[in-house]
């Protein structure tokens, strides 16, 4: 139960930094702190203690193992964050084009 | 200093050095995907980190003549279309998408696992070059002209 407030004291982190953070970059970082956040929880999910890793191996005694469906759902989810990050990276790229700073404070005219 | 394009030179000389080792790091771990812990995007990713590693020393211009663009874009989009191909095989044969045609081989062996290891492949390359080909989109986008393609 501790590791999944410690999880979510990690996601809350990421939110702290998307809402108060007014470097584009910086909030770019929150988000995928916040990724990761959820991505551990995930992971968390499907733990079991003194559990093996789920991989067959020559000679490896069958036993108790991990859930291995959370790790195939995470490595899906790491590749639609990677996703996401290259599009805000592409987003802040165009807003820095067009005021000349990442900061957001001094975004102007967004429309049109 | 003046503006030589890329890094210093113990920047240039280390990847030189070590940007191969990369390489064959993320080949094994394509290779071995059916083995143990890795495969296609994983290695993928290694990969696009090694051309990536040149990218940030030696600069975009070097990139340019140091790798056949055209022809890794091409392999890019053809990567994809082989692996619907590999898919389709399985429909051809008489199952269901993906189904494997191949021989399964000797559990643990390098060569087994039937077509796992050509999708591991071929992901492998696309996810490598798709990645690379996006952070270096990202590199070549002048904040001054907007984007030129």
């Amino acid at each position: 139960m501790t590791l999944y407030v410690l999880c979510f004291a990690l996601f809350l982190v990421g939110l702290y930094g998307i809402l108060t953070k007014r470097d584009l970059v910086k909030i770019i970082l929150a988000s995928g702190i916040m990724g990761y956040a959820a991505n551990l929880l995930i992971v968390l999910i499907g733990y079991r203690r003194d559990a093996v890793y789920p991989i067959l191996e020559p000679g490896k005694e069958a036993a108790v193992m991990v859930d291995p469906l959370p790790q195939a759902l995470v490595l899906t989810s790491i590749v639609i964050e990677l996703g996401i990050t290259a599009l805000l990276v592409a987003l802040a790229l165009r807003l820095y084009q067009k005021n000349k700073t990442f900061d957001i404070s001094k975004t102007r005219r967004l429309a049109g | 200093m003046g503006r030589t394009p890329g890094m210093t030179l113990i920047v240039k000389t280390v990847v030189r050095l070590i940007v191969w080792l990369i390489f064959l790091y993320g080949i094994y771990i394509i290779l071995h995907g059916h083995l143990s812990p890795g495969g296609g995007f994983g290695g993928g990713v290694v990969l696009a980190l090694g051309f990536l590693c040149v990218l940030l020393a030696y600069g975009r211009a070097f990139i340019a003549e140091w790798l056949p663009l055209p022809f890794l874009r091409r392999l890019d989009y053809s990567s994809l279309m082989l692996f619907l191909a590999a898919g389709l095989m399985g429909m051809a044969a008489g199952g269901a998408f993906l189904r494997n045609v191949l021989a399964k081989g000797h559990l643990f062996s390098l060569f087994s696992a039937g077509l796992i290891p050509i999708l591991n492949i071929l992901i492998g390359i696309k996810v490598g070059l798709s990645l690379f080909f996006a952070v270096l989109a990202l590199a070549e986008f002048d904040p001054e002209k907007g984007a030129e393609e």
